[in-house]
């Protein structure tokens, strides 16, 4: 049987090119999803080995709790005091311990004096010197910064802002350039992702940091180094954290790890929160495998129908059914294999692909992306098994069809898809019930607290999948209906090959549903998620066309790099402004009786009344804020069962420069290098009444020494930095339903003021009126001169602020046409492949029909409509799924600011077309088998 | 694109509708080869039922499909109303079934999906032609179909169905119908019913036929009983009667034949 099996797939081995391309594609996805993810788990190592390279780690030793926010298996520890680095520094073993500080909030301008921006990896100034090395790094040219006013960039980063050693380099800190040389050029082992880095003396980096309000002294982890140039291994960081626990005080509340330990936590936990990417990919690996396992069924049904002559011939000789079962499943073992073998390859190209694409869209990766043995292994084990299942049906049928009736050609009718209509009909219903309870829960029509308790993501999911599923299930029962009614228009066009077409399209139901729900799955994610991309970008423009009033709008480049008090200043200075407000994030300031995390907001009276005047409130908010009384948006009162009248307590961490411990900590010093300095004199001067001149005088050299030194001693190091917290209760005057404020708190700057100081509030946007009369166009061409010398600061106008809003919504979509591509090629196979199928069924059909004059024109144009009806058949189920999701989607999180549903017709409109082009491309090659087949061949009568 | 006019076969006063000339057929390479039409040449006479006879493998299947352009002849030519079919291409074959040429197969006639009425108007549809009514209501009235109009080919007996395949045959008033073995699935009274009307076309409306049978009782309704033996025409028969196409057979002492009292397979009509 083996051979026989063996033979056989030779024989078909063309008909199974497209079941291998199936299953490649679908194992190409899964080995793909695999890999990728190993990629970026590997990028993510090795940036934690080059940037987090210290032998040991101090850290806290007590563990903290989190808030259920972040990473699962992210840890966090106790701060700790960097007054231990002296004692650590100390033990024996240790080259340098230092507790690294950086910057998150800088913008290096390249050589044209343009603000760099990156592919979503951060720009960071790193405090390093040669006291404090990064040991990981390796100067390409010059070498650590030495004064405060220069930096070190990496070769990347130097290499995209057209700068080199000796040039000057401007960097944006807090709104404020700060003109710095290049003191070098460094590279590092791992890419950093396109990473902007840039290394300054640490001294520079801890005073910015104080003066943003951070307290530089207590830190997560101080690194140590037992070697400058070379890494310890694990046995020898443990040896050397051992050490350093001895000598650690249990008053400093610190424990030292080895390096690797560490390393390996944070990896995880970064790991951890990439892990979404790969479900994402898997789901597009299922319905290409779906799609796969159809097909070999397919296939094999054509086969077996073909051979079935065959199959009876070696049961009337004795082969048992099982034997015969062998035979065909040995087939679909080798097609598994081969179509494994490619779909691993394609993977592994896909990848390589993807990190090229990624490389040059800014985002160097290291390494290769080459699939593990574990990852072929898996997309083996995928790719067989689906083969198997798609082949077994066909494979019962040849070995346990009786031999008579095998010897004789009969298409078996159909089992009636009635009862599969009804089941899957309940089950569409079950899931637009579920959706219809999310849409009234979300419109709040009723108000039940079990539905609520739900929550919107449940029943949203639910339905997704009873509708899913149901419409999949029910699908053979609507195709005959749905072909009488999509084939109206071929019958007018084409009166005899549309009816013909139309009336094939019923004859196989269960097959054209499933073919057709490739594409139905695929739309209707696509028209889902376009529904919702299109309602967010109308949402945005509605807002800001009816709510806001302001002409210019003031943004930063990036959340980390606010809008600076003298940027805020000059726009307001600017000639030609009417009414201004900055929005004020309070990012120090919580409201400590909210369930969740509230961070208040806080701008001019003018914001209410002027710019984005409130349209639907209970109270006065303008009235409020002006008190000094808090506005409350809608959903956050409905979320805290709030009311006017109700009080919030508002809390603020104010973290500042400590100036009486400074002062202190800057004596104490002095006064030890002083009793030091007298120390050593003594002893010098005794040394020299002892008659050891020599002596003496070395004495006092090391005593002028000392003093030297601490003249040299940075004051910034004596820094200490206070902690205090401050409470206020504001009475809550209004609550707002304007979309605009429906999530926020707005309290009033005055308060804002007496919670934290200006430096700690955060603008990032700020809206602009002209004055009344004054031209607005001339205006805006102030406004951009005004925030030039800001670099980070850009003016839009209106239009501009919308089409910013909505940038990322289009990148979004950008995301939405790959996947429609993706399962459109995915769905041409399958209707490629089916209409082979019914084509190998009709032989004979065809042959009569050409016989008695149909030309090989209408045979083409039949097998189109037919293909075409297919298709647009599973395209439009999946529109009116996709759609209703999408409505549905809409209106859960309508109070997240989808204040408007806009349902894209034009990209619906797109999609059918699409789906014709898709027809009419997959009718090519059947058509082209149906007619090579001689007329003769087909009626003959044997 | 010349079309043919409705009404009548066209009106030619050459009495031969189609012919061979010195047809050569073989099959298989030249190890295996087997010659399937040795030197055949025939003329097949206007408004006659032809009926074309002889044992398996005696080449009379081979005749036809030559002659209906269904097969290509290794030498030789094939005419259909003076158009040389032996040469055609497809596009050209295509126009001459349209036109000239009339199928009737021994089984699978008929469009599964398509009504009685529908696979009857098909051949027209197809040919882009104009429907008459008048003619299309008479054929079935001589088939008898009038109240099987709307019923698909699996609701219809086998018998039914043949004639179903006559009437479309019929209807495109070809210049020649080709029907091979076309009661070879049918008992005796369908295949009387489907031979009847077969006649009937032949004489009433001047209709030529050429049918491929080894029903010696099929053959009995023909003007004119051609027999083939291993690729050659070894007799032809004028009107003979059913006792004259036995004696023949007797003569020949075909086993193959069987014994010729036995009719073929047994139709599925009760």
């Amino acid at each position: 049987m083996f051979r026989i099996g063996l033979r056989d797939t030779k024989a078909h081995f063309r008909r199974f090119v497209m079941s291998i391309i199936a299953i490649a594609l679908g194992v190409a996805f899964v080995v793909g999803s695999f890999c990728f993810r190993e990629m970026l788990n590997d990028q993510v190592a090795q940036m934690m080995g080059s940037n987090s390279d210290a032998d040991v780690y101090v850290r806290g030793a007590t563990e903290q709790k989190e808030d259920g926010e972040g990473g699962v298996n992210s840890h966090t520890y106790n701060e700790i005091s960097t007054d231990v680095i002296p004692d650590i520094e100390k033990v024996d073993g240790v080259a340098s311990a230092d507790a690294t500080h950086q910057l998150g909030n800088a913008v290096l301008l390249d050589r044209n004096g343009d603000a760099m921006t990156t592919v979503g990896a951060p720009t960071l100034v790193i405090g390093f010197d040669e006291h404090d090395p990064w040991r990981s790094t390796h100067f390409v040219s010059g070498g650590y910064p030495r004064t405060d006013d220069a930096v070190a960039l990496l070769e990347d980063t130097a290499d995209k802002a057209g700068l080199r050693t000796g040039d000057t380099a401007k960097i944006v800190i807090d709104g404020e350039v700060h003109e710095m040389t290049v003191s070098g050029v460094f590279t590092s082992p791992s890419t950093q992702l396109g990473a902007i880095l840039i290394l300054a003396r640490p001294s520079f980096v801890e005073h910015q940091l104080q003066e943003e309000g951070e307290d530089t002294s207590s830190v997560q982890y101080i690194g140590v180094y037992g070697d400058k140039t070379t890494p310890l291994d694990e046995a020898a960081q443990q040896q050397l954290a051992d050490r350093i626990n001895e000598m650690l005080p249990k008053s400093a509340d610190a424990h030292a790890v080895t390096g690797a330990s560490v390393r390996d936590e944070s990896t995880k936990s970064i790991q951890d929160q990439l892990g979404f990417i790969q479900p994402l990919i898997l789901i597009f690996a299922a319905i290409a495998l779906f799609v796969g396992a159809f097909i070999i069924a397919n296939t094999f049904t054509m086969i077996v129908r073909e051979s079935m002559r065959g199959y009876a011939l070696l049961r009337s000789v004795g082969a048992s059914p099982l034997q015969v079962f062998a035979s065909v499943l040995i087939q679909a073992v080798i097609l598994g294999l081969v179509g494994s073998g490619i779909g691993v390859l394609l993977g592994w190209g896909l990848l390589e692909a993807i990190a090229k694409g990624m490389t040059s869209g800014g985002m160097p990766l290291s390494g290769s992306p080459a699939p593990s043995a574990t990852d072929v292994i898996i997309g083996v084990i995928v790719g067989v098994v689906v083969t198997i299942i798609g082949a077994t049906l066909p494979a019962k049928t040849a070995a346990t069809a009786p031999p008579i009736q095998a010897m004789n050609e009969t298409v078996n009718p159909e089992k009636p898809v009635k009862a599969r209509g009804w089941l899957g009909i309940a089950m569409v219903v079950i899931g637009a019930a579920f959706w219809v309870l999310c849409y009234l829960d979300a419109a709040k029509t009723v108000d039940w607290q079990w539905l609520n308790d739900l929550g919107s993501g449940w029943t949203l999911g639910l339905g997704a999948g009873f509708v899913v599923i149901g419409a999949i299930v029910c699908a053979p029962a609507f195709v005959a209906p749905a072909a009488k009614v999509l084939g109206w228009v071929p019958s007018k066009m084409f009166p005899v090959t549309g009816k013909l077409a139309t009336r094939n399209i019923g004859r196989a139901k269960r097959r054209t549903a499933n073919t057709a729900a490739a594409l139905f799955i695929g739309v209707a994610i696509v028209s889902c998620l376009g529904v919702v991309a299109t309602s967010m970008k109308t949402s945005v423009s509605n807002l800001v066309d009816n709510n806001v009033n302001a002409d210019y709008v003031a943004m930063t480049a990036s959340m980390s790099q606010p809008i600076s008090t003298k940027a805020v200043d000059a726009i307001e200075d600017t000639d030609g402004v009417g009414a201004s407000s900055p929005i004020y994030m309070l990012p120090t300031v919580k409201v400590a009786n909210a369930t969740e995390d509230i961070m208040p907001n806080t701008g001019n009276i003018d914001l209410f009344t002027k710019i984005a005047p409130i349209a639907q409130q209970d109270g006065d908010a303008a009235k409020a804020v002006e008190d000094g009384e808090a506005a409350v948006g809608r959903t956050i009162a409905d979320d805290e069962h709030w009311k006017i009248g109700d009080v919030i307590d508002l809390e603020s961490e104010n973290t500042s420069v400590d100036e009486e411990a400074t002062k202190q900590a800057s004596e104490a010093y002095q006064k030890q290098v002083e009793q030091q300095a007298t120390a050593l004199q003594q002893e010098a001067q005794q040394l020299a009444a002892s008659g050891d001149v020599s002596g003496a005088q070395a004495k006092a050299k090391e005593a002028e020494d000392v003093v030297k030194q601490a003249q040299d001693v940075d004051p910034k190091q004596f820094v200490k930095m206070k902690t205090e917290t401050k409470k206020e209760q504001v009475r809550i005057g209004a609550i707002i339903d304007d979309s605009l404020y429906a999530d926020g708190v707005m309290i009033s700057l005055p308060t804002a003021e007496k919670l934290t100081s200006k430096d700690m509030m955060m603008v990032t946007q700020m809206y602009v009126q002209a004055e009344p009369g004054a031209d607005v166009e001339h205006l805006g061409k102030d406004l951009k001169e005004t925030v030039k010398p800001f670099y980070t600061v850009s003016v839009l106008t209106r239009d501009e602020f919308k089409s910013s809003m909505s940038s990322m919504i289009n990148s979004m979509l950008a995301i939405i046409y790959a996947l429609l591509a993706l399962s459109i090629i995915i769905a041409i196979f399958g209707i490629v492949n089916t209409l082979a199928l019914n084509v190998s069924e009709r032989t004979k059909e065809i042959g009569l029909l050409r016989a008695i004059g149909t030309s090989n024109g209408q045979v083409r144009g039949m097998l189109a409509i037919e293909a075409v009806i297919l298709s647009v058949f599973g395209t439009i189920v999946g529109i009116v799924v996709g759609v209703a999701a999408g409505v549905v989607i809409r209106a859960a999180y309508e109070s997240q600011g989808m204040t408007t549903l806009t349902i894209p017709w034009d990209q619906l409109v797109l999609f059918l077309v699409v789906a014709v082009l898709v027809g009419l491309v997959a009718s090519i090659s059947p058509a082209r088998r149906a007619l090579k087949q001689p007329v003769l061949d087909a009626v003959a009568s044997e | 694109m010349s079309r043919k006019t409705t009404g009548a076969p066209a009106p030619s006063n050459d009495p031969v509708v189609a012919k061979a000339v010195d047809l050569y057929k073989t099959y298989g390479d030249t190890d295996s080869q087997v010659t399937a039409l040795n030197h055949v040449s025939v003329d097949f006479r206007r408004g006659e039922l032809t009926a074309i006879m002889g044992p398996s493998g005696s080449g009379k299947s081979t005749l036809m499909h030559c002659m209906a352009g269904l097969d290509v002849p290794t030498s030789g030519k094939v005419f259909v109303e003076d158009l040389e079919v032996s040469s055609m291409n497809q596009k050209q074959l295509t126009q001459l079934r349209r036109k000239e040429i009339g199928f009737i197969f021994q089984s699978f006639n008929l469009v599964p999906t398509l009504t009685a009425e529908e696979n009857i108007l098909l051949p027209l549809q197809i040919a882009h032609r104009p429907i008459d009514r008048d003619w299309f209501r008479k054929v079935v009235g001589v088939v008898g179909l009038e109240n099987r109009l709307d019923h698909r080919p699996s609701q219809l007996s086998g018998g039914q169905q043949q004639r179903v395949a006559c009437a479309r045959a019929m209807m495109e008033r070809p210049s020649v119908i080709f029907a091979d073995e076309p009661t070879g699935n049918l008992d005796s009274r369908s295949s009387r019913e489907v031979l009847g009307f077969l006649r009937q076309c032949v004489q009433e409306y001047g209709q030529s036929i050429v049918m491929v049978t080894h029903d010696p009782r099929a053959a009995s309704f023909a003007d004119r009983v051609l027999v083939l033996s291993d690729g050659s025409i070894t007799q032809d028969m004028d009107h003979p009667t059913y006792d004259d196409i036995l004696a023949v057979f007797a003569e020949h002492d075909d086993p193959d034949n069987g014994p010729v009292e036995v009719e073929p397979t047994a139709g599925k009509e009760a």
